[in-house]
């Protein structure tokens, strides 16, 4: 057999060989990395893999541990775990529940407002899903709404954070996508490009992240007036009412100006995307802390948080890595190409294409793995077909948020079915995201129609 | 014999717990230098060099060191939809395949690759490669090979574990890393997705 044929096909087969092998269920990252070690020793047997290659995973893992835009992610992480000490998502549901409880669909659109707000304030998918579902479900569920309904709105609202930004899935995307651009862009003669900063990702996704939330809007409103008794309105005694200006403005104020401060300082060049999550993270200490639930003891179960699960993000990196060495070096590389040049219609093809293939892993993926897995492979020869990065990075985005809303493996769905109602069918939830799921698909349709939606921002403030 | 097995699990698991623990407060020294100095670049118009290398090596010492830590914490993302309903024997039985299969090797390989790059460094004691970093560019690099050594011990542990239990005496498992006996209607795996509430 062709040695290049033979690499290809052994390539081809490591990638659906993992999937196999992730449904056993050991750690995501090990079973990422054993089985490319178990495919490159089979590629060295066939004489098409050189294991000398490996020489290279540790300047990658030095180059990971000495990133300065990475080091971001666990500021976000520390941040959006302070934060959910402070309470401040319990209170926003609480007095926008208030607010909005008169209208009809009121309580699923302060669930749509809290949900953009808190995403808007930290760089993580938090527990919001779950506080939503601790606070607004019942609720809901009270007031008489159609469960689909209010589960729905809580699982996709609440995992806004992966797009809107800060967030540590664009992070992520923009560092691989800024070493990938600069790349090609070598590769194709231009030797001085214009670089592919986090920053940029971070300025394209506000516009695509707003869509999102009209979106949800629009289909609450659509449901308010074509099926009231999907979801009633909550009339507040006015006894209750009391001093509501003044609680709508003590709860909206911190996550106001935490908002002002990190993003506003990113967006507008002061502050790179680091130095703002370290003033993000002081500043969700300061307010956990006027709030006295900043103790030691919450600090040492903060820092145990964040350090683990930021290492469970990076491990998955570290063990992506041996998989792209040994699927590049089989000639794994050159299928891809091959595959994603000779498309019939050409270079939009090509995304979409990618984007069906990363929304079907979605179902039993998570993002980080998925962009870990996928980027690296693919983005390369969509940036030399001349798709913009910064549209790449933001479609992704948008596309993967549906990885936590998909069964049977889609965390928001688990984390709801957690804390609802044990006498609320679990095929409630999985009805209920289906519209919203729509709704995400038909975001990215627009995104593909209108490109200038995701690059419009990022360039007028680059001039 | 199976007491001897347990044992081990025990004081692997008590040095992981107890590296975890200390490490993790590397995230609030990012924290706390990142914030110091953005103060004082954008406030006192100064800037180290040393510093800005120390909060980004920070963050590679910690997700290296307690790596193992969040093996034992079920930090590492599996995905479940099989393996949290099944039960405890084909739990352990899977465990005991990826240790053997899919995480020793992946430790053994990178520390066979690292071993030579971390000599190296350490024959010149090498520092940043910036002008006015930080010393000691080394002793990152080692924290490669601490990273392998602790995730292999902890995936000793589970071996010990999955034989403990395949031997019909979970019993004995260290209590840091038993199984849950009753499955959780959340995954055990701590996403992203999942901060905090556990």
């Amino acid at each position: 057999m062709d040695p290049v044929l033979l690499g290809e096909v052994l390539s081809g087969m490591m990638f659906f060989g993992i999937i196999g092998f992730l449904l056993l269920g050991f750690p995501v990252a090990f079973t990422l990395a054993g089985v490319s070690l178990m495919f490159g020793a089979a590629g060295w047997g066939f004489g098409v893999f050189d294991p000398s290659n490996f020489g290279s995973l540790p300047n990658r893992y030095i180059g990971f541990m000495t990133n300065e835009v990475l080091v971001a992610v666990p500021l976000f992480i520390f941040m959006g775990v302070m934060l959910e000490r402070s309470q401040i998502a319990e209170q926003l549901l609480l007095t926008m529940g208030k607010l909005f409880g008169n209208l009809r669909g009121g309580l699923a659109i302060s669930v749509i407002i809290v949900g953009t707000m808190l995403a808007a304030s930290t760089g993580v998918v938090g527990a919001t899903v779950v506080t939503m579902g601790l606070i607004s479900l019942p609720a809901m569920l009270r007031a008489g709404y159609d469960p689909k309904l209010a589960t729905g709105v809580i699982c996709a609202s609440g995992t806004l954070g992966q797009i809107i930004p800060p967030s540590t899935v664009l992070i992520f995307m923009g560092d691989m996508l800024s070493g990938i651009n600069s790349q090609v862009q070598m590769a194709k003669g231009n030797f001085a490009p214009v670089p592919v900063s986090v920053g940029d990702l971070f300025a394209g996704a506000i516009l695509p992240g707003l869509l999102l939330v009209c979106l949800y809007l629009a289909y609450t409103i659509f449901k308010a007036i074509t099926d009231p008794a999907s979801c009633p309105a909550t009339p507040v005694p006015p006894d209750e009412k009391g001093d509501l200006l003044r609680e709508v403005f003590t709860a909206l104020v911190p996550p106001l100006l935490l908002i002002l401060a990190v993003l506003g300082s990113i967006l507008g060049g002061i502050a790179t995307p680091t130095e703002a999550a370290s003033v993000g993270a002081v500043g969700a200490m300061v307010l956990a802390a006027l709030r006295w639930r900043l103790s030691f003891r919450v600090l040492q179960e903060t820092v145990v948080q964040v350090a683990t699960i930021t290492s469970m993000v990076f491990v998955i990196l570290l063990g992506a890595s041996v998989f792209s060495v040994v699927f590049r070096l089989m000639g794994g590389d050159n299928l891809v190409h091959e595959f994603l040049s000779n498309l019939p219609g050409g270079t939009l093809t090509a995304v979409a294409v990618v984007m069906v293939i990363m929304f079907v892993l979605g179902f039993i993926l998570d993002t980080f793995e998925i962009i870990f897995i996928v980027i690296p492979i693919t983005a390369p020869v969509l940036l030399m077909l001349d798709v913009d990065p910064v549209w790449l990075g933001v479609l992704v985005g948008v596309n993967l948020q549906t990885s936590f809303l998909t069964p049977p493996f889609g965390f928001a769905l688990f984390y709801l079915r957690g804390v609802a109602p044990a006498d609320l069918p679990t095929s409630a939830i999985y009805k209920g995201i289906i519209p919203f799921v729509g709704l995400q698909i038909l975001a990215i349709a627009i995104l593909f129609a209108f490109p200038g939606i995701v690059t419009w921002l990022p360039r007028l403030i680059a001039n | 014999m199976m007491r001897w097995v347990a044992t081990l699990a025990a004081v692997i698991c008590r040095v992981n717990w107890l590296i975890g623990q200390f490490f993790s407060w590397l995230s609030l020294g990012i924290v706390a230098i990142c914030f110091a100095v953005v103060v004082q670049r954008y406030i006192f118009s100064v800037s180290h060099v040393w510093m800005q290398d120390l909060y980004i090596w920070l963050n590679g010492a910690m997700f290296t060191s307690v790596a193992g830590f969040a093996l034992l914490r079920e930090n590492h993302v599996r995905v479940d939809i099989f393996y949290r309903p099944a039960k405890m024997q084909s739990r352990a039985l899977v465990d005991l395949v990826g240790v053997l299969f899919f995480l020793l090797p992946f430790t053994v390989v990178v520390a066979v690759y690292s071993t030579p790059f971390v000599l190296r460094a350490w024959s010149y004691y090498e520092g940043s490669a910036n002008v006015g970093g930080m010393p000691g560019l080394f002793l990152l690099k080692s924290f490669i090979l601490a990273f392998v050594v602790l995730l292999a011990a902890q995936g000793i542990a589970m071996i010990c574990r999955s034989v403990l239990v395949l031997r019909g005496q979970a019993d004995l498992v260290p209590e840091l890393m038993q199984y849950p006996q009753t499955q959780p209607v959340a995954p055990s795996a701590t996403s992203i997705a999942t901060l905090g509430k556990r």
